[in-house]
């Protein structure tokens, strides 16, 4: 069964489409995450043109990421000053994103950029997290109590200007950290197609110490308005964002999404991030093997930019 | 499940709809207008003028010592007639690639029979030349990346060759270079720019490329021995439009040889277009990208509750 893509101008399997949206939608479900570092790649690798995956992605993101945004704000998970002030950071990335994906597209790197930033991020955090759920799960078995966030610890971040008081997280520290990191993920989602979730949610637990409940709710709630910033900014700079393709991935999404929610209850959160880890690590090595693997064909070939 | 995903989808396809409406019900019916396309009207029919195939004025001793009429056949010139087997092809949300059938006729025809060999045709459908760019990789520090190209003006969105018999056979390479017939001279035109600064060979190979590729994607495809003649007079070919063939209008275009020699030509047009909600959605977008933006995220967020709502109550609340 076939389905014709208006915007991407071509036809795909709809059951190709909802399989990975359904498969994607579990994993972010189980993990907390926007899962559009996958969905994206996924659709890329599917032969949809990388500029409709990444701004089709912000779509599916909006969606993906409301239905988690109210359930956790439905349990208090939401710190919402935080949330804006990251969202703040979020929408000047989100524009500066935007900008430069027409700025490579004509240049024709876009793709190379995207490959090169989702292997430098994936890589980086994969790693990072790959370790840190290590280190976790042997604390737990040689029965230590797992080292909590320690309140005394004082960082430079610490010591900026413009301090705010984050009564949900329960800290007290400078504006600029959060919407400096809301920047950069806003800047990243545009480019990258993703939420940005996985850059997000390390940076505020290690940066900012904001308490692990308070994270994922809050990350949901400042990426759900900064995807759709992003989708509107697509939408009108690169003619990019194509609607049935974000419909049929957001619906078999969302709905895989409820299924991985209730398995992730199941699971421990050192577990969760080992597997998230290794996940990271599998998609930043497929990319990573495209760049440096010899093509097959040297040329490509593409059409003239789209839009008037 | 599914009844209740095809029911949110068309909801949600009507509320964009709706919002399309809205934005641009005043200026649809002048923007159909301005993207659509012009009227090709009857379709074309030219005859080659041709010293040794001259018109019906000409002496008729000289043609008739060249070519005498077999017995009970009627003399005169041979032309050729063809159609297409739809004028207007739509593409909607479940197209999937067609097949165009190009069928015709030999007005006058020689051949005592079908199997005969006597008359071979070309049938040539081509896309509009649209502009294209190429790149070619080169192993930078370790990591493959573009670091050449070469524009084209313009190069066939889709070009398709069938023929009676393969066409080096038909005719030489200068008259089928002259009516770029074949895949070998598919009319690429490279930009001025690139001329300049591309060396004639490179020039070549990315030409090559593209020709290559073209034909990987399933849009430039070549078939000998696919032109049947069914009777004397009668032939028909069908040709394969992928489902990522470009729309836009294509060019159907039959030639007929005899002995390596151009007899006759005729030309038809297929209009490949959007149709309902694809061309809507298309419109939308290009004309309104805002709008268009604000609509999709709007869809998004509604289908993003919508479709975890039956999951509401699970869960802490």
């Amino acid at each position: 069964m076939h389905i014709y893509l208006p915007i991407a101008e071509m036809s795909a399997n709809v059951l190709l489409l909802l399989g990975m949206g359904g498969a994607v939608g579990f994993l972010s479900g189980l993990f907390g995450v926007g899962g559009g570092f996958l969905l994206t790649p996924l659709l890329i690798f599917s032969g949809i043109p990388s500029a409709v995956a990444v701004g089709t992605g912000a779509a599916q993101i909006v969606a993906s990421s409301v239905s988690g945004a109210v359930a956790q704000y439905r349990r208090n998970n939401v710190d919402i000053k935080m949330g804006v002030v990251l969202l703040a950071g979020g929408v000047v990335g989100s524009v500066i994103g935007v900008k430069m994906v027409r700025i490579l597209r004509l240049a024709g790197q876009f793709d190379l950029f995207v490959a090169l930033a989702y292997v430098t991020f994936l890589g980086v955090i994969g790693v990072l997290m790959l370790i840190e759920s290590i280190n976790a799960i042997q604390r737990a078995r040689s029965g230590n109590p797992r080292a909590f966030r320690q309140s005394g610890q004082h960082s430079w971040i610490h010591k900026l200007p413009f301090k705010m008081r984050f009564h949900r997280s329960k800290l007290y520290i400078s504006a600029i950290p959060p919407m400096m990191i809301g920047a950069f993920v806003g800047f990243l989602g545009a480019i990258m197609g993703a939420g940005g979730g996985f850059i997000m949610v390390p940076a505020m637990i290690y940066l900012l110490r904001v308490p692990t409940n308070v994270v994922v709710g809050t990350s949901l709630f400042q990426i759900v308005f900064v995807s759709a910033v992003t989708t509107v900014m697509q939408s009108s700079e690169n003619f990019s964002v194509d609607i049935v393709l974000a419909l049929l991935l957001i619906v078999s999404g969302v709905i895989g999404a409820q299924f991985g929610a209730a398995a992730g209850a199941r699971l421990k959160g050192e577990q969760l991030r080992l597997l998230l880890a290794a996940l990271v690590l599998l998609v930043c090595g497929r990319i990573a093997w495209d760049l440096v693997i010899k093509p097959p064909d040297l040329f490509s070939i593409s059409k003239a930019l789209g839009g008037p | 499940m599914t009844r209740l995903c095809a029911l949110l989808l068309r909801s949600l396809a009507l509320t964009i709809l709706a919002g399309a409406l809205l934005c641009f019900a005043t200026s649809l019916p002048a923007s159909a207008q301005d993207a659509g396309i012009p009227d090709w009207g009857k379709p074309l029919r030219k005859n080659v003028q041709n010293p040794r195939n001259a018109t019906p004025a000409a002496p008729p001793a000289k043609k008739g010592a060249e070519r005498p009429p077999a017995k009970g056949e009627p003399a005169g010139k041979e032309n050729v007639e063809a159609d297409v087997s739809s004028r207007t092809i739509a593409v909607t949300s479940g197209f999937t690639g067609t097949e165009i059938v190009v069928f015709g006729s030999v007005v006058n025809s020689r051949q005592p029979s079908a199997e005969a060999g006597y008359y071979d045709v070309i049938v040539v459908l081509e896309g509009m030349p649209l502009p294209l760019t190429a790149r070619r990789k080169s192993n930078v520090a370790g990591l493959w990346v573009n670091t050449d190209m070469v524009s084209f003006e313009s190069a066939p969105s889709y070009y398709a060759i069938v023929s009676t018999r393969p066409i080096e056979e038909i005719a030489d390479e200068a008259l089928l270079q002259k009516h770029a017939i074949g895949l070998d001279f598919v009319r690429l035109a490279p930009a001025a720019i690139s001329v300049i600064e591309t060396q004639p060979t490179e020039l070549k190979a990315y030409k090559d490329a593209v020709i290559r590729l073209k034909q990987k994607e399933g849009l430039y495809l070549k078939e000998d021995y696919a032109v049947i003649f069914i009777g004397k007079s009668l032939f028909r070919s069908s040709i394969a439009l992928p489902a990522n063939v470009p729309l836009g209008p294509l060019t159907a275009r039959v030639y007929l040889f005899r002995e390596g020699e151009l007899l006759s030509t005729f030309q038809s047009r297929v209009r490949l277009e959007r149709s309902g909600i694809e061309l809507w959605l298309y419109q939308f977008a290009m004309d309104h990208p805002i709008s268009y933006g604000i609509a999709a995220v709007l869809a998004a967020v509604l289908a993003g509750l919508l479709a975890s709502m039956p999951f509401g109550r699970r869960g802490p609340a």
